[in-house]
Order: C-alpha cells, then sequence, then structure tokens
C-alpha cells in the first residue's frame, strides 16, 4: 500500500509539473488570440514558433553564435590558464592562502559586470572587451577553488607519497592533482556559467555583434515575435551546453 | 546526594599539540627582523599592502604610460569624486539605484519567504513544484532583459522587477533546503511531547530555518545587486545607464571610474550588511 | 499482576513495514505480548532489527502497529500520550537553538504546563540529573554524556508516570555509560516512574533493570523473561557480585545465537543480488 502510493504521488507531481508549464503556453496563447493583449508587448506563440524555425533553417543565428562562442571560449580559456596557475602557487603556502584568499573572495562579492564600462572605454565595443570582463569575471571562482582544491589534499595522502619515495614532480601528478580535482571542477563549472552569462550580459548592454546584441537590436526593432525565437533559441543553447557539463562532469566522476 | 559531573573542555583549542614547539617558534620568531615577525601574524596588514601596491603601480602606469583618454590614476579619480558627486543627475541616478535596491530586495525576502515556506513544509509541493523553481532558475535571465525594459519602462520599476527575478530565486531556494535538513528526530521528539502543527513550526521548525533564511538573504543580495545593476547599465536614456554611456562617450574614465567605484561602494555596503545580520542570527550552528 | 499495577498493557502485537512482497518489506515485530508493571524497569534487550525500538515507539504512540493493541492504564492507546509518556531518545534530540534550560522548559510548554511552574520543574531537573550549571549553555557546547543529562533532565521534568528510553546512552563511550548507569540508578529510585529501556548492552540491562525481557531475532518477539531481584537504588558493588555475572551469562546464553542469526541475515541481504548492489 505503501509503495502504490509513493508512485501515485511521484505521478501526480509529475502531473503539476506538466500541468503548469500546459497552463502557462495555453494562457500565452488565449492571451494573444482571445484576450486581444497588446502584439507589441507579448507576440502570438505561433508567430514565435514560425521565426524560431525561420531562424533555424536560414541560419541567420550563425553570425552572432560565432561571436559570442568565439568571445566565450577564449574568456574561459584565459581564465582557466591564469586561475589554475594563480590558485596552484597561492595555494602552496598557507600564508600566501591567509593573504589572498580573503582578497579574491571579497572582489568576487562585487558584482564585476559593473566594471563593464570602464573595460568597454579601454578596449572599445568589440569582441576584446567582452573576452576581457569574461576572463576577469570568471577568474575568481575558478582561482577560489583551485586553492581550496589544493590547500584542503589530506596531508596523511601526501605523507604516504613521499614515505614511498615520490618525487616533487609526482607527488603533482599523482597525489595532489587528483584530489584536488573534484573542488577545482566545481569551480571551473561555476567559471563556465559566469563566463557564459556575463558574455551575454557585456553583449546585451554594450556590444555591436553577438546574440545577447541580436536580442537588443530586434528590442530596439520591435519585432517581437523574432526576438522572442532567438531569446527560445539562445536559452535553448544554454541548456543544452549545461547538459553537456553535467553529462561530461557524472562520466568523469564515475571513473573515481 | 548530588550526582558527579562529566567534566568537559569547552570550546577552546589548544595553541598546539606540542607545547615545546610552541615555545620554540616563538623564540624564533622573537629572533628574526621583528618587521618580519609582525607581517607573518598579520596576514590583513600583507593584503592590505597588496591593494596599495596594485595602486601603485595602476598610478604609475596611468600617470605616465597610458594614454590619458582610456585611464585614469587612482589619485586623479579619488580627487574628482567630489566633481562626480557635483554633477547634475548623479546623486540623483545614485539615491534612485540604492532606492531601487533596497525595494527589490525588501520584495524578494517576502516573496521568497512565503513561497519558500509554502514549498518546503509541504511536502508534495515540494516535490511538484522544487523542479520548476530550479529549472526557472538555471534560465539565462539576462536574455529577456530587453523584455523587461519593454514591459516595464525605463523607470525603476523594471530596475526593481528584474532584481526581484534574480533575488528570489537563492531565497526560496535557500529557504526550502533549510526546512528539509531538518532532523527528523526533532519532530518526532516535540510530537512526542504533545507540540501541537502551530507550536512545532513556531518552536521547532521556524527557529531551525532561521540561519538558512539568512543565508538565503545573503545569497538574494548578490542577486538584486546583479540584476538592479545589470538593468540599469542597459537603460542608456536615464539613471546610471546615461552616465556611464556619457562618460564613456566623452572619453572621461575618471568620472567613470569615480561612478563605478561609488557603485562598487554601495554594493560592498549593501553585502556586509546581510552577511553582519547572517553572522548574527547563526550563531547555535 | 492485579489489574491496578499494570501500567501499560501490550496485546500481540506486531508490526511490518512496507507491503509482502515489496522490496522494502520487513516484519519489523512477530506476536508479542506483555504486561508491563506499574513502578519497575523493564529492560528491552536483543540483537540488531529484532523491534526492540520498533515496540518502544508503538508503546510510546508514536506508531500504530499493524496489528494488535497497547493499553496504557487502562485505556487503549490512539497516539502520543505526552502527560503519561515521555521519551529519551538515542540520537540528541535536543533543539540546537535553545540553551539547555530553554530546551527543558520548551516540552513542558507542548504539555501545557505554565509558565512559573515551568521555570520551577526545570531548575529542579537540571540539578537532579547534574547540569544545574550548564543551564544556559547550547547544547553543541555540551559533550555527549551532557546532552544525554539533559535529555533526560527534559523528559523528567514532564512529571510523567512511564518513561520510554530507546538506547539513551548507545552514543557514549564506556565509561561515560558506566557513570550515567549508575546516576539514572539512583535518580530513578527516587523517582517511582514505569521506566522501559532498550539497551544493546547486557551489562546494562542487569545492572538496571527489574526485569529484563529478551527478543530474539527477526521478525522479534520476546523470548523470555529474566527477573532481577535486587534492590534499588544498584550499588557499584552489584556489578562484581556473583550474582551479576550469573544474570550477565543467562543474558549472553540466551543472546548469543539471535545474534549470529541477526548478523548473518544483515550480510546475506546486503550481499544481496550479486551485482554488488545492496
Amino acid at each position: 500500500m505503501a509503495r502504490r502510493t509513493e508512485r501515485m504521488q511521484r505521478l501526480a507531481s509529475r502531473a503539476v509539473q506538466i500541468g503548469f508549464l500546459l497552463a502557462l503556453f495555453v494562457l500565452w496563447y488565449l492571451a494573444t488570440n482571445v484576450w486581444d493583449v497588446n502584439h507589441l508587448l507579448l507576440p502570438n506563440p505561433v508567430a514565435v514558433w514560425q521565426q524560431f524555425l525561420d531562424v533555424l533553417r536560414s541560419g541567420a543565428y550563425l553570425p552572432d553564435l560565432r561571436v559570442t562562442a568565439s568571445e566565450f571560449v577564449a574568456a574561459f580559456a584565459l581564465a582557466i590558464t591564469s586561475g589554475s596557475i594563480v590558485g596552484y602557487f597561492v595555494s602552496r603556502s598557507r600564508y600566501l592562502i591567509r593573504v589572498f584568499e580573503p582578497l579574491f573572495a571579497g572582489i568576487f562579492s562585487v558584482p564585476i559586470i559593473l566594471f563593464l564600462p570602464l573595460y568597454v572605454l579601454f578596449f572599445g565595443l568589440g569582441m576584446e572587451s567582452k573576452i576581457a570582463l569574461g576572463a576577469t569575471i570568471s577568474f575568481f571562482p575558478i582561482t577560489l577553488a583551485t586553492i581550496a582544491g589544493f590547500g584542503n589534499v589530506d596531508r596523511t595522502l601526501v605523507t604516504a607519497a613521499r614515505s614511498m619515495g615520490a618525487s616533487d614532480y609526482q607527488m603533482f601528478r599523482y597525489v595532489l592533482v587528483p584530489a584536488a580535482l573534484p573542488v577545482i571542477m566545481g569551480g571551473l563549472r561555476i567559471g563556465f556559467t559566469i563566463a557564459l552569462l556575463s558574455i551575454l550580459g557585456s553583449e546585451t548592454i554594450a556590444s555591436l555583434a553577438g546574440l545577447g546584441h541580436h536580442i537588443v537590436e530586434l528590442a530596439e526593432d520591435m519585432d517581437m515575435s523574432r526576438m522572442f525565437a532567438y531569446i527560445v533559441f539562445v536559452v535553448a543553447m544554454v541548456a543544452l551546453l549545461n547538459f553537456a557539463v553535467s553529462y561530461l562532469e557524472a562520466r568523469g566522476r564515475r571513473h573515481r | 546526594m548530588s550526582l558527579a559531573q562529566t567534566p568537559h573542555p569547552s570550546t577552546a583549542h589548544p595553541a598546539s599539540a606540542d607545547p615545546g614547539l610552541d615555545s620554540r617558534r616563538r623564540r624564533n620568531e622573537r629572533r628574526a627582523a621583528p618587521i618580519r615577525a609582525f607581517l607573518l601574524r598579520h596576514p590583513g596588514v600583507v593584503r592590505l599592502g597588496v591593494v596599495i601596491l596594485i595602486l601603485l603601480v595602476w598610478e604609475i602606469a596611468a600617470r605616465w604610460f597610458m594614454d590619458p583618454l582610456f585611464i585614469s590614476p587612482p589619485s586623479r579619480v579619488f580627487s574628482s569624486l567630489g566633481a562626480l558627486w557635483d554633477t547634475s543627475g548623479v546623486p540623483a541616478a545614485l539615491r534612485i539605484t540604492f532606492f531601487e535596491l533596497a525595494v527589490a530586495f525588501a520584495i524578494s525576502v517576502a516573496i521568497g519567504l512565503v513561497v519558500g515556506l509554502a514549498i518546503g513544509l509541504q511536502p508534495f509541493a515540494r516535490r511538484s513544484l522544487m523542479p520548476i523553481v530550479l529549472l526557472a532558475y538555471g534560465l539565462p535571465q539576462i536574455t529577456i532583459l530587453p523584455l523587461f525594459i519593454l514591459f516595464f519602462g525605463i523607470g525603476p520599476a523594471s530596475k526593481i522587477a528584474f532584481g526581484v527575478t534574480h533575488g528570489v530565486f537563492p531565497i526560496v531556494i535557500t529557504i526550502v533546503a533549510g526546512v528539509q535538513n531538518l532532523k527528523p528526530i526533532l519532530l518526532t521528539s516535540a510530537r512526542s511531547m504533545g507540540a501541537s502543527r502551530w507550536q512545532t513550526f513556531r518552536y521547532v521548525i521556524f527557529p531551525h530555518m532561521i540561519p538558512s533564511f539568512f543565508a538565503g538573504m545573503r545569497l538574494g543580495m548578490s542577486g538584486v545587486l546583479l540584476g538592479v545593476l545589470l538593468a540599469e547599465l542597459y537603460v542608456s536614456t536615464a539613471g546610471i545607464g546615461y552616465f556611464t554611456q556619457m562618460f564613456t562617450e566623452n572619453f572621461d574614465p575618471t568620472k567613470l571610474f569615480g561612478l563605478i567605484t561609488t557603485l562598487a561602494a554601495m554594493a560592498i555596503l549593501l553585502n556586509e550588511i546581510v552577511r553582519r545580520a547572517e553572522n548574527r542570527f547563526s550563531r547555535w550552528r | 499482576m492485579s489489574a491496578g499495577n499494570v501500567a501499560v498493557c501490550i496485546k500481540n502485537v506486531s508490526h511490518q513495514f512496507g507491503e509482502a512482497g515489496e522490496a522494502q518489506h520487513v516484519r519489523a515485530l512477530a506476536d508479542t505480548s506483555l504486561d508491563i508493571a506499574r513502578g519497575e524497569l523493564l529492560c528491552l534487550i536483543g540483537p540488531s532489527g529484532c523491534g526492540k525500538s520498533t515496540l518502544l515507539n508503538i508503546v510510546g504512540g508514536l506508531l500504530p502497529p499493524t496489528a494488535g493493541s497497547v493499553e496504557v492504564s487502562g485505556r487503549a492507546l490512539r497516539g502520543p500520550v505526552p502527560r503519561e509518556i515521555s521519551f529519551v531518545f538515542q540520537e540528541s534530540a535536543l533543539f540546537p537553538w535553545n540553551t539547555v534550560i530553554d530546551n527543558v522548559r520548551l516540552g513542558m510548554l507542548f504539555q501545557g504546563v505554565a509558565q512559573a511552574e515551568r521555570d520551577k520543574r526545570a531548575k529542579r531537573a537540571l540539578e537532579a540529573v547534574g547540569l544545574a550549571d550548564f543551564a544556559d549553555h547550547y547544547p553543541g557546547q555540551l559533550s555527549g554524556g551532557m546532552r544525554q543529562r539533559a535529555a533526560l533532565a527534559r523528559a523528567l521534568s514532564l512529571e510523567t508516570g512511564i518513561l520510554l528510553m530507546d538506547e539513551p546512552f548507545g552514543a557514549l563511550d564506556e565509561q561515560t555509560r558506566m557513570i550515567l548507569g549508575e546516576d539514572l540508578s539512583v535518580l530513578l529510585a527516587r523517582a517511582e516512574k514505569t521506566i522501559v529501556f532498550v539497551t544493546h548492552s547486557l551489562g546494562e540491562a542487569v545492572f538496571l533493570a527489574d526485569r529484563v525481557a529478551v527478543f530474539s531475532a527477526r521478525p522479534g518477539t520476546i523470548k523470555k523473561i529474566i527477573d532481577v531481584d535486587e534492590p534499588h537504588p544498584r550499588k557499584p558493588s552489584f556489578v562484581t557480585s556473583e550474582k551479576f555475572t550469573a544474570l550477565r551469562n543467562e543474558l549472553y546464553a540466551l543472546l548469543h545465537d539471535e545474534i549470529r542469526k541477526a548478523v548473518l541475515e544483515s550480510a546475506s541481504a546486503r550481499g544481496g543480488d550479486g551485482r554488488g548492489n545492496g
């Protein structure tokens, strides 16, 4: 009896979730087709869908996607390299950790996107400013996680390896890195998301190209259905990326 | 007949497991240069030193090596702060931004608390609705910033709304998690002592949840800061965004940096307030 | 045992978790009947999983049995009876956000005691367990032994006729258990309560109990009840006496096979389907 009610409850929860999402869609449809909500505020879902398909088929998203993707890759790569190196060298000394960790944590507590206008002033409206800002913002969680990862390696493991004659390089490769990896991966995950969001954000606020910028353009043209289509596209892209990363993470974890 | 007590050392920790090491270390420190010893004991001072060093490098680079159109030394930024705040419209923009932050935070907390408790206390609601909350939380909200401006206009309403959508999710999620990790034995114990449903909420669930609530508020404040400031920067026809745009177009890095520093200081202040509140109310944890 | 002297009457109680045929199905307790006399200290002892904690929760009204019934002071049991039954649990059930004395006061608040009386009883209970100096400490600042003393103080302050204790010293080290056991015996000699005490420890059972109910392996039922005829409060010298050793040996003989059975069963359940999913 208990098991049957458990299964029924799970089904009921699913039903509520699906029902909720369906209700949203139905409301959206009704609002535009029956209740005459202003089409300049809320486009017809059918029109949005058609625009979405058009965007996909025509490949209109490609140039902007290329811009956003390159900015993201460059920013994230910069952040990973600088973050892991700085993080590792700080982690080597308890004293350095005590000096720098609060500093990094403190800077990170401010929304660094605030500095976007300065980056734009210095680098211009092009890709460089987005890459620089994305790298700057993403640097901090990666560095902090690297410091935490290497700094909290179980001393017993280090002692054991040293007692077996491990060289410095072997210690690094076979003890420190595997031990620190889970925490560092967590930081990379956060850095990944933050870099992506900051790129999209800076494109929205001050840019000449990229997916974020395109959405703003469409908003300024009041091309609502196409704008919604692009929003759906970007959300889908981000979701796909997150899925891919989660999948890789899970696979990596299974091998531990 | 009094009963024996098992004495228990308080939570104070001994200086080290080896008292000899302590005195040896102290002797070594005294022998080393007194300055070095002082610095070793006070990393905060070194940290300050690092910050000052960075400011110095920036000062030198900006003054003699870089184009004053693009970068301004900190000394100039600092001395021009007064001029910045006298610039017509800037104090008003700053005040409105602060107002937006406060209102967005208050609304986020109110909605977050109510929704968080409603979902957290009812297991069925939690199982059905939490996945939806998490789904919404994972969406890149920045993509709909232009929509918010279209819907709510360029005034404070859109900034507040965007701040609320960023701030409300961490609060709901933290509160639900807080209610979740209440040890079942505590509920059983209350039930065994005859607590009514209201008493269980008031004396068991609610006090347990307070630290999580404050942690959620800390995250919520970060979210609100992000949302409001993003919206402000986006709108270039009024508010902060107008001035950042103007200072950028006029190649006035001094005023631009001054403005941003002021906003950063505001953010730090607000974050600090919430953080202190959290520490005060989580002492039993 | 005359009817007026029976505090708790357990009639053919059995309990299972989950439905027959399901993965989570557990027959925790087989047909068990027992009369608990007013004022006696009864120990329930048995191998892991034999259902003694389940029986305790049923007697306390926290768990309705799947079969059978329980009567407390002549009335059928339908739920917790905070005015007559109080608990001490194994894990710390003190509210960590309240001080020790607030924890004690809170129990009485739930029970419905007036405020002045709450303060009076709380102070008295903390003195009885020796924690008067720690009234304003938080549970997180106390050792395990002191936390359980506080839990005991809370239960005592409720001034119920029946006290149910579920391995209250289970999480403590042997030396603390010894001290607390002696102190408990002194305390309860004065208190005149009916106490049901679940334990794993043979020595603890013999030292504290008037009667010891020995359980078989799962599904548990009472295998035998042993009488311990020794006046309260039990002195430390009792532990080294011949009577104590004989009783303890008797318990050991009864339990040893049951314990082996229980370990075998849990090991096979864990080895499980051979796929390493246990």
